[in-house]
């Protein structure tokens, strides 16, 4: 009777459903999965021993410096924000978002195009004054460089994330330090990093992964990475197998890490318990400090966002014909549409799967939200595998049944748009979550358990209490995920429908081929649609 | 409960409506009137230049056969097809390189063309030996060199640059570059393992700087002194040469052209080609569009465009390439390029070409 109890509480609509979406999540990733505790082969023991030290060590360079100054420069720029006010703040509540609306291979091109030796600023040197310069102060594609891309483009996930957070923390902690004279440094580091901890780590986990899973910089800047093996292998020797092991590896290290982030947190948990949910006062700040504040944020913003969109203007003007030859409003319209279907997709997702894991104990709830992250650390490409032969081998058994319905028995799933859709929800899954989880976890369980108590049922708790405390995070989880399938590529580009075009797979069209000035059009598109995003959805939340 | 259950399940099947409204939609517009009868053939192609999707409008002016495009990176395509099986849609397989026909060949996922007229187009050489892919432009792999600094006397074959006195000069992208791949693979092939590798090694020791950037980038590095010398494709000077940014036009004019090893093995080329699907439901289609992509008015589209070399002799390159001359041709089967991909790969990492 025990079991039966105990399956009864726990076996609700939240149960169920949160296993069905992991499975969806699995499926397709069986298959490659299955591959990485195949036998090592020749080319794995090349790999070893020619590849993946100097491979490793690129990577871990990478993500520690990325991981470090976006974490400095999102927290800080998320403080500031929350805590001060100054000239132009309510516009850098949401422009300072704008970098990720840059796709950082695009960005990383276009810095190469300011910089290079027939770019802007050394062109006006050479031509105007006459001066030439050494070329080893002017180049951007070596490690620091690519290192300097990511940060740019990629610092806003943490910024968002963190600000959610501290505008609705427990506003308490940090005025009671101001009243007790601290110092705005030493709040900075001794309460508002501890407690944004989880806001941080899901920001940076984020950034880390997307770091892992680029391959257009790297590959542009000539840096050997852990994603440069798994291609190199794949395409390159045609070892599909070994390639997917080394995916698994990659993925491994990255869970390991979540996980050991989580056991060293323990128990230390910072979720607020009174109910009055006060939003933090910025300070009015005076003379040369408001003027810091100012200048740290637009510096920011001019270089992150400002100069590589006047770069892409300018090359836009090169192209301006093409402007007409392309049916530009179709792609918008395909890349909104699938964009905005599959992001809400997700956050619905996301928000059954870290409502079931905060509320059980158990393996599944711990287990689950593990699972979400595989999308995000296996690359784009070996993931479209995966769902390639999940969706045909759907297909070749639903055979008979389109016979039935009188139609030819072909690909229909498979060459639909919804395979891309399925695709996009399993690879982004982690960063509507990351954000979701972030809301939960400020919240803590406190209002669930009293609403419980009170006799109403996990699903309207979730309605009337969870849903209304953490619509930031929601709202986080969509815009975050929605300007990710705007930029993706390697899914958008092998699983789509024939003849089915976004902005972003024209854009990597023509950048793929050297044609930077054309890609230019295409990829101001993309940053205008994210933009009006951003903008939209930070004034729905402004409105709360 | 049940009520509230109710709720969210509404919501999901609210959601699930929507996705296959999209799909539907997607359908509409994809298959035109939606006719079953309606003619068309399915492209899977890792070219994308304007220039194609204009050549495929004129197809379908002229013959009223649709076509159909799925865009993306070679490997990944043949991994679709792969995983698509005999239930593929994909009538042609169309991509920049002969090793990654040849690749896809050897998955089985080819047939034989049969069609005289692409036979007569396309010269022997530039064919599969079983006639599945078919070469539809060409580039060459060439020395691009400033003439302040090298003599043109200097210069004869891809070996040389090896040499010890080009220490610290030399420019090339890095060995993940297919064109690469492709050029080591030709080597291997026709001096053998040991020559080849020594080769590498030797480029290794000259290279100017870590390799970096596309094949543009390393035309404006010769200009600038970090190299002397540079090898890299024909058309990316073409497209330079004519392109409307002035600085670029200005580094492409400072450049010189040498066509390597001419009076040894021949300038590695290799082509931009198509090959016949093994599952297509097209075929008749299929090898009406290869035809016509390989006949006298598309093939002087494609040279004067894209400053590619026409595979059909009956065609004159773009003037642009006219004026570099004519040069001796590698004599080998571009099949080698396949077979020897990833031979070179390993060499390549064997020998820390980065």
């Amino acid at each position: 009777m025990k079991w039966y109890r105990s399956l009864k509480t726990t076996m609700n609509g939240w149960t169920i459903l949160s296993i069905l979406i992991v499975s969806f999540v699995i499926l397709p990733n069986l298959s490659i999965l299955v591959q990485f505790f195949s036998e090592p082969n020749e080319n794995w023991l090349h790999i070893r021993e020619y590849m993946l030290q100097s491979y490793i060590q690129n990577t871990l360079i990478l993500i520690v410096f990325v991981g470090f100054f976006t974490l400095m420069i999102g927290t800080s720029l998320a403080w500031i924000i929350s805590a001060y006010d100054f000239p132009m703040r309510k516009f850098f509540q949401w422009g300072l978002i704008l970098p990720l609306a840059i796709p950082p291979y695009i960005g990383a091109y276009t810095y190469h195009g300011i910089l290079n030796y027939t770019g802007t600023i050394q062109t006006t040197l050479r031509n105007q004054f006459d001066v030439t310069v050494n070329q080893d102060y002017f180049n951007i594609m070596n490690m620091p460089g690519a290192i300097f891309i990511f940060t740019l483009f990629l610092f806003p996930y943490v910024f968002t994330i963190t600000k959610a957070y501290l505008a609705r923390q427990s506003t308490g902690l940090i005025e009671n330090a101001r009243i007790l004279g601290s110092s705005s440094w030493r709040i900075y580091f001794q309460v508002v990093l501890p407690i944004s901890r989880a806001a941080i780590v899901a920001g940076v986990s984020l950034v880390i992964l997307e770091v892992l899973n680029d391959y257009g910089v790297v590959k542009y800047y000539g840096i050997q990475t852990f994603t440069t093996a798994i291609f190199q292998t794949w395409f390159g020797m045609g070892d599909l197998q070994s390639a997917v092991k080394l995916s698994g590896t990659l993925m491994i290290i990255v869970v390991g890490l979540l996980i050991l982030e989580r056991v060293m947190r323990g128990r230390k948990r910072f979720s607020f318990t009174t109910t009055k949910v006060k939003l933090l006062q910025p300070v009015q700040l005076k003379g040369r400090q408001k003027w810091l504040a100012f200048s740290y944020c637009m510096f920011i913003f001019l270089i992150a966002f400002i100069i590589p969109i006047i770069q892409l203007l300018q090359w836009a003007f090169y192209t301006y014909e093409q402007f007409f030859a392309t049916e530009f409003l179709g792609l918008i319209i395909n890349s909104v549409s699938v964009a905005f279907i599959a992001s809400t997709i997700i956050v619905v997702m996301a928000i059954i799967i870290s409502n079931f894991a905060r509320l059980n104990r158990g393996m599944l709830a711990k287990t689950f939200p593990k699972v979400t992250i595989i999308g995000y650390s296996i690359p784009g490409a070996v993931i479209a595998v995966g769902v390639v032969t999940l969706f045909t081998s759907v297909d070749r058994q639903l055979f008979g049944f389109y016979e039935w319905l009188g139609l030819e028995p072909t690909l229909i799933m498979s060459t639909s748009i919804f395979m891309l859709v399925f695709a996009y929800v399993i690879r982004y899954l982690a960063v509507a979550y990351n954000s979701i989880e972030s809301g939960f976890d400020r919240i803590g369980t406190n209002f669930t358990e009293a609403s419980r108590m009170l006799g109403m049922s996990v699903t309207k708790s979730f309605f009337k209490v969870d849903m209304k405390l953490i619509r930031g995070a929601i709202f986080g989880g969509f815009i975050l995920a929605f300007i990710d399938i705007m930029k993706e590529l390697p899914l958008t580009l092998i699983l789509r429908p024939f003849n089915f075009d976004t902005l972003a797979t024209k854009a990597f069209q023509y950048a793929s081929d050297e044609m930077i000035h054309q890609a230019a059009i295409p990829s101001i598109f993309i940053v205008v649609v994210s933009g009006i995003a951003i903008y939209v959805f930070h004034h729905v939340l402004e409105k709360e | 409960m049940l009520k509230s259950r109710f709720t969210l399940l509404a919501f999901i099947i609210l959601i699930a409506g929507l996705v296959l409204a999209a799909c539907n939609n997607s359908e509409d517009e994809s298959d035109g009137e939606g006719n079953d009868e309606e003619e068309e053939v399915n492209i899977y192609t890792s070219r994308h230049y304007d220039l194609d999707d204009e050549i495929y409008a004129e197809f379908t002016e002229e013959t009223g056969i649709e076509v159909n495009i799925i865009n993306g990176s070679a490997d990944e395509l043949i991994e679709r097809m792969e995983r698509e099986g005999e239930a593929s849609e994909a009538d042609l397989f169309f991509t920049a390189d002969a090793g990654r026909l040849h690749r896809a060949k050897e998955q089985e996922l080819l047939q034989a063309i049969e069609s005289d007229t692409v036979m007569e187009n396309v010269p022997e050489k530039l064919r599969d030996v079983d006639s599945q892919w078919v070469g539809l432009t060409k580039r060459a792999r060439i020395i691009a060199y400033h003439p302040d600094r090298v003599d043109e006397e200097e210069l004869s074959t891809y070996e040389a640059l090896a040499d010890p006195e080009w220490e610290d000069r030399v420019l090339i992208r890095s060995s993940e570059n297919v064109y690469n791949q492709s050029l080591l693979a030709s080597f291997i092939e026709i001096y053998g393992e040991d020559i080849s590798r020594m080769w590498a090694e030797g480029i290794v020791q000259n290279l100017a700087r870590t390799p970096q950037g596309g094949d543009r980038d390393q035309a404006s590095a010769v200009v600038a002194g970090e190299g002397d010398v540079a090898i890299l494709n024909t058309y990316y000077l073409g497209g330079m040469l004519n392109s409307a940014d002035e600085e670029e036009v200005n580094v492409a004019e400072q450049l010189e052209i040498f066509f390597p090893n001419q009076e040894t093995t021949g300038t590695h080329i290799n082509v931009s080609g198509i090959g016949l699907a093994r599952h297509s439901n097209n075929v008749d289609n299929a090898v009406e569009l290869i035809e016509y992509l390989s006949g006298e008015g598309v093939q002087d589209q494609f040279a004067s465009a894209n400053y590619e070399y026409p595979v059909n002799e009956n065609v004159e390159p773009a003037d642009v390439l006219q004026e570099w001359g004519d040069f001796e041709e590698q004599d080998i089967n571009l099949s080698i390029l396949g077979e020897n991909n990833a031979d070179a790969v390993r060499m390549f990492n064997e020998v820390g070409w980065q």
